[in-house]
């Protein structure tokens, strides 16, 4: 072996020396950068089984699964004669991210699926007063009712999104999602309010809170407490369902948001793995063994860049990492505790869009989908190219997106090879070059204390805003380039336009009417509950609030129960446990 | 204005609303502040009504509102109305974000004085600041590279 890779070694300094060499003199624009070539001295010492294995085993480089279950859809399309995209082992998953002004908009808006054979539970986007915990009459909430999602105050208005659930669609047949942090607790305990009502057992419930805090200090800003009093909530809800609904999903950590924001791939990566750390010491520290509730960890993505072969290289390295911290760090045995789950993969975000000549962003969400599916993900170009448009998806650029995915699976057929680049001297490299630098950011945040330290001292938060500078540096400077935008843009070029004809289905005049039809039904709900009731309720909260050792979950459903509003709970909990004053970016 | 040519222009970044994606907000600051300019952020979640204190506590040249919820009609109506009663009507108020084509007409009648939107350079921003504030040549003093 060591034999070979002198002979390796020597015929590349040869290869360097003469023909390489003359080409890189003839053509002066390259350098040796661009003339990379990857070989076996790259990967000395190499042990497949070690670094990749095979795809569902330690330590789940090659995959999460045996097999990513999309890989059957080419198969399945010819069978069902259409392409249809059937949800995993048959059952109902959460649909799309969705959610509209009031409650009923969003009742109507799942009905309307439905009836036209939709499955799926709700996958509720939340408007802003929600996430951050205030009710729809505040001050602070005021033009911002209903308009990113839906608005949720009480549990009334969980009973009315959820009213065509019903029958054999009912809370014990669907999975539900929800795409809220701070307040999650308050909307785990609506979920698990509604199924007592019905007299549906809690521990048939499916769903997935996005319950990731720690990302919001560092990005997508919807935090309401200080990092340690939001860890004790964290806490609350991982006992909870852990004890009491087992197939809920405890978290759904996201690097996406943080790459959005700016962070470079490694930072990303090293910042997920942070988090994810802080989490699961939650969990052990609140004297549970991680096997008993890592399973119910997932991930909802890290996000991407254009750089489709890096890419491939961080879902891998990802994977690697996450498996080795819960094996080595953690002790899991349970090998459901070491894989990422994630609801989409490697694919690009908003921030990789164009405003200028915009449909270009559907070539750029294919190279993201494309990556994904080379590193064990599903085809789901995204996002939809009108996105920086700003007026809401248009029905075009979803159906271009959807067909976009069925092409790269039905016709390109990419998603029959499992981790193709296995072994790759170039991806293996890129892979570990991408972790060890992972690994090295995360220790770092480990030797300031943590996950909870980094964001306290406002580390991790000032790293990301700086990167985010640099990479528009970088674009100014034409070292990042961005076609339409920095390069390509001169008088020879034909600025093309798009018409977005098909509206998405949601009224906006209903977005308008939102805010006021919200406001009047929540005066009435606080007319028809019994005040002293909640008062009473409210004073508890605050007592259980100071006692750190309480689990406030289950007096939480209490409260939602006698029609508490969210934003007097968080009101409450705001007085106990003061609020997050961010750190300044200078 | 004369006197403006020895101080440095002060620009108030500002996040209204209750939006958290602020990294659009921190890299102007960042680039106006590295461009020679007085910046002071003010972080999240601020109402018409903090900004245009702000802006009238912290005597600034220029108001920049970073927004990306689809709110900025409403927000810049209340937040130019607080201006003209604060006596600060005459401050140059930029708008950056996600802001539709046909919406940039209706917030330049408001008063807006330019609209930013994706794939802007951070030295067109600048230099359209020293332009209107008359110091196109010279550009502020202790600017840095």
């Amino acid at each position: 072996m060591s034999e070979d890779l002198e002979r390796i070694k020597e015929a590349r300094r040869a290869w360097e020396e003469g023909p390489l060499a003359k080409t890189l003199k003839k053509f002066p624009y390259l350098n040796a950068e661009s003339a990379r070539f990857y070989s076996p001295d790259d990967l000395e010492g190499f042990d497949f089984l070690e670094k990749v294995g095979f795809p569902g085993t330690y330590p789940y480089t090659a995959g999460t699964f045996p097999v990513e279950p999309m890989a059957g859809l080419a198969r399945l399309a010819s069978m069902a004669g259409k392409g249809e995209i059937p949800g995993a082992g048959g059952q109902t998953r959460a649909a799309i991210y969705s959610g509209y002004g009031t409650p009923e908009d969003t009742r109507d808006y799942y009905k309307g699926l439905l009836q036209q054979g939709g499955r799926g539970g709700p996958n509720l986007a939340f408007d802003l007063p929600t996430q951050c915990g205030y009710d729809s009459d505040d001050p602070l909430a005021e033009g911002e009712v209903g308009k990113v999602g839906v608005c949720v105050d009480t549990l009334a208005d969980f009973e009315i999104i959820y009213e065509p659930y019903r029958g054999d669609l009912d809370l014990d047949n669907i999975a539900s999602n929800f795409t809220i942090n701070a307040p999650a607790n308050v909307i785990i305990a609506m979920y698990a309010a509604l199924a007592e009502k019905r007299g549906i057992p809690l521990e048939k419930l499916r769903a997935t809170p996005q319950n990731d805090i720690l990302k919001e200090y560092i990005a997508r800003g919807t935090y309401i407490f200080p990092p340690k009093h939001a860890l004790r909530m964290f806490r609350d809800s991982l006992v909870f369902l852990t004890r009491n609904l087992p197939n809920v999903n405890i978290t759904s950590i996201g690097g996406y948001h943080i790459r959005e924001a700016g962070a470079t791939r490694e930072q990303d990566l090293a910042f997920s793995m942070a988090n994810a750390i802080a989490y699961l010491q939650v969990g052990v520290d609140a004297g549970l063994h991680v096997d008993e509730f890592a399973p119910r960890f997932t991930f909802n993505a890290f996000g991407g860049s254009m750089e489709l072969l890096k890419e491939v290289a961080f879902q891998r390295a990802a994977r690697r990492m996450y498996a080795r911290i819960l094996k080595e760090r953690f002790g899991a045995r349970d090998p459901r505790s070491m894989r990422i789950r994630q609801a989409i993969g490697a694919h690009i975000g908003p921030s990789s869009t164009t405003l200028q000549r915009p449909l270009n962003n559907l070539t750029r969400a294919v190279i993201g989908a494309v990556a994904s599916v080379l590193s064990g993900g599903r085809p789901l170009p995204f996002p939809p190219y009108d996105e920086p448009l700003g007026l809401g998806w248009s029905m075009e650029a979803l159906q271009l997106a959807q067909d976009a995915g069925r092409i790269i699976a039905c016709e390109a057929r990419l998603l029959e090879y499992t981790d193709p680049f296995a072994g790759s001297y170039c991806m293996e490299s890129l892979t570990d070059e991408i972790e060890n630098a992972a690994w090295e950011e995360l220790e770092k945040i480990e030797k300031m204390g943590g996950a909870v330290a980094a964001i306290e001292n406002g580390y991790m938060q000032r790293e990301v805003s700086r990167s985010a500078y640099e990479r528009q540096r970088a674009m100014e400077r034409g070292e990042r380039l961005v076609v339409g935008v920095n390069c390509f843009t001169g008088e020879n070029e034909l600025e093309v336009t798009t018409n977005r004809l098909v509206a998405n289905p949601y009224d906006p005049e209903k977005r308008e009417r939102a805010e006021e039809k919200q406001k009047a039904r929540l005066a009435e709900i606080k007319r028809e509950r019994d005040d002293r009731e909640v008062a009473r309720l409210l004073r508890e909260l605050e007592g259980l609030a100071r006692k750190e050792e309480e689990n406030l979950l289950p007096h939480l459903v209490d409260c939602v129960k006698a029609y508490v509003t969210e934003g007097e709970i968080c009101g409450v909990l705001r007085q106990v446990f003061g609020e997050y004053k961010a750190v300044s970016p200078f | 204005m004369e006197t403006r040519e020895k101080a440095k222009i002060r620009v108030l970044i500002a996040k209204p609303g209750l939006d958290g994606h602020d990294q659009g907000a921190k890299v102007i600051a960042y680039g106006l502040k590295d461009a020679g300019f007085e910046v002071i952020y003010t972080g999240l979640r601020r109402t018409p009504e903090d900004i245009a204190n702000a802006a009238l506590d912290e005597d600034v040249d220029v108001i920049g509102l970073s927004i990306l919820s689809g709110a900025h009609l409403s927000i810049v109506r209340r937040l130019m109305g607080l201006l003209e009663e604060k006596g600060i009507g005459d401050k140059l108020v930029l708008v950056g974000g996600i802001v539709p084509e046909e919406d940039i007409p209706k917030l330049k009648e408001m008063g807006v004085a330019e609209v930013f939107v994706s794939g802007t350079y951070i030295t067109q921003v600048a230099d359209y600041i020293k332009e209107k504030l008359g110091l196109k040549d010279e550009g502020p003093e202790n600017a840095q590279p």
